[in-house]
């Protein structure tokens, strides 16, 4: 445990200092500040670039409109940024010998997996809970019509996805060299879980609803124990694939 | 008392067998120059004896502990300094040696004092700027404060000096000899003058096994060669000398380069000693006499062929 402990020190020493943790921050920030305002201010844009004499009806946006922009910005564009950021987490250390020291000082490769986790989590916690709460406090202050619910649930799941995305990378930077490599794998398992989507009988498993269906439990179109099982088997999933890894980057050459 | 014991180290990567039954002893608190051509499989060793290759036959034995790849128990004896050692460039120095220390296990204290000790030996003391500053030189030096920082029995090296400059090289040549004594230290190279400057013992790998091994003394007395330099005053009197009918017997070579003569004895009855009598009845005085050792250089050429 206490090798666990200096290595999760290093990694977040080393997340602040080369400002990482500044990236995810700032970007986290951003989605929390746009999300309720591109919700408010899209019908008013589009009002405006409409040919003259043309008329639609516009829905009134609602704090629905807003979260509704809160999980597609994160899933998409904070999931990417946040994959990229910590890609060559550990492909880097072993190309430029930067463990070695440390491991020929006794230094255990499980904690260095699950230190390096552990501070992904960290980092994803911290955006998630950044963005989060300032969409919240906007969005309540921008459209106080109490339309959305189970909102803490909902991000929970998308915080779920994106740590099972995160054990996901892990694991596959203990397959190949390159930071490249684990991108691709993670992109691939991604692909997959789409595809996997076509089947039905698959569906109620899968976990990356947890990812897609967030704003049919805010607007109170789906039970939250529709999530129960996809939930079990992303946990699962994580436990796995960071037990995996520690397996494989046991045998690892360095 | 050995401190490493390697018994019949084999390891193939692919088809290319680096290593082929490879056995070596290094007796505690020697300076050990482990030589060889680039390629020859110190790197490799070195990497299986702290744990970072898995050997594929074969035993290493440090302080009595036998090494098991993929368990760091036998580490603790071992200080490691890799050819080109990588640090976290966002650190410091002293925040660098911290993290070290507590990976070792070290109480706080300790560390701090070690970390003040190891830095004013290898002349860092007063450099407080981030590691990605650093010189190829100061990254060779903070290495051995990585190294040296848990009071390893062992401290191996590959090839600390060869990315050097003169001065680079000069300064962690003197703080390797500064630690004799303390620790035993294994280091590679292929830079043979390095290994003549520090070392007492030396082993040549070549082909995967070693081809010498010994103290220098004891392996330029085996190498020695039965030659003798002699430098007369004039060529004239070199000439005559090896005129004389004493040196026309079988078994002696003679050279003769202007006033130097290079005499090579192979028979049975006659060593250095006829050359002074000889010398003595016809009354000469050479300007210089020599017994000449054989340089690690051609000694290494001549077990690596």
């Amino acid at each position: 445990m206490n090798h666990f402990h200096v290595f999760f020190k290093k990694e977040l020493r080393e997340s602040v200092r080369t400002h990482r943790l500044l990236i995810i921050l700032t970007i986290f920030f951003m989605f929390g500040v746009m999300n309720p305002l591109t919700a408010k201010l899209t019908p008013d844009l589009l009002a405006k670039f409409l040919p003259e004499g043309m008329i639609i009806e516009l829905p009134v946006p609602s704090s629905l409109d807003s979260w509704a922009q809160f999980f597609k910005n994160v899933t998409q564009m904070g999931l990417i940024v946040v994959l990229l950021v910590f890609s060559g987490i550990l492909a880097n250390e072993i190309t430029q010998g930067t463990l070695i020291n440390l491991l020929t000082k006794g230094l255990s490769r499980e904690a260095v997996i699950t230190a390096k986790y552990a501070a992904m989590l960290a980092l994803w916690s911290m955006g998630v809970l950044v963005s989060s709460l300032v969409t919240w406090g906007y969005t309540v202050y921008l459209f106080p019509d109490g339309k959305s619910h189970n909102l803490v649930f909902a991000v929970f799941c998308l915080w779920l996805f994106g740590a099972f995305l995160l054990a996901q990378l892990v694991f596959s930077t203990t397959l190949v060299k390159s930071s490249y490599g684990s991108l691709i794998i993670t992109g691939a398992v991604v692909v997959f879980l789409n595809i996997l989507q076509v089947f039905p009988g698959v569906q109620p498993w899968n976990p990356l609803v947890l990812a897609t269906h967030n704003m049919e439990l805010i607007g109170q179109n789906l039970e939250p124990s529709f999530f129960a099982r996809p939930i079990g088997l992303a946990f699962l999933g994580c436990c796995l694939l960071v037990v995996l890894a520690v397996v494989v980057f046991r045998k690892k050459q360095i | 008392m050995h401190v490493l014991e390697i018994k019949g180290l084999h390891k193939s990567f692919g088809k290319n067998h680096v290593l082929q039954g490879l056995d070596m002893a290094v007796p505690s608190n020697s300076v050990f120059g482990f030589v060889g051509k680039n390629g020859a499989g110190k790197t490799t060793t070195m990497k299986i004896i702290v744990g970072l290759l898995k050997a594929d036959r074969g035993t290493v034995t440090v302080c009595g502990e036998e090494v098991a790849y993929g368990h760091t128990k036998a580490n603790r004896h071992i200080g490691f300094l890799p050819d080109v050692p990588e640090f976290y460039g966002y650190m410091r120095p002293r925040e660098y040696l911290q993290l070290c220390g507590e990976i070792a296990g070290l109480p706080p204290r300790r560390i701090r004092e070690r970390s003040e000790e190891l830095l004013s030996l290898v002349g860092l003391s007063d450099v407080s700027r981030k590691i990605s500053g650093f010189s190829r030189g100061m990254k060779q030096r903070l290495g051995i404060a990585q190294a040296l920082l848990g009071e390893p029995r062992l401290l191996i090296c590959d090839e600390p000096t060869s990315a050097l400059d003169p001065v680079g090289r000069k300064q962690i040549l003197e703080i390797l000899a500064s630690i004799k004594g303390k620790t035993t230290v294994l280091f590679s190279t292929h830079i043979l003058s390095d290994v003549e400057r520090i070392c007492d013992r030396i082993a040549v790998l070549d082909g995967g096994r070693l081809v010498l091994s010994g103290t220098i003394g004891e392996i330029q007395k085996q190498y020695r060669s039965n030659s003798f330099s002699i430098r007369f005053a004039s060529a004239e009197q070199a000439a005559e000398f090896v005129s004389l009918p004493e040196l026309g017997q079988a078994g002696i070579t003679v050279a003769q380069a202007g006033e130097s003569l290079t005499i090579t004895l192979e028979g049975e009855n006659t060593h250095g000693q006829m050359l002074i009598d000889l010398l003595s009845a016809k009354q000469i005085t050479p300007e210089r006499f020599e017994v000449m050792e054989p340089t690690l250089e051609s000694l290494f050429t001549e077990v690596v062929q």
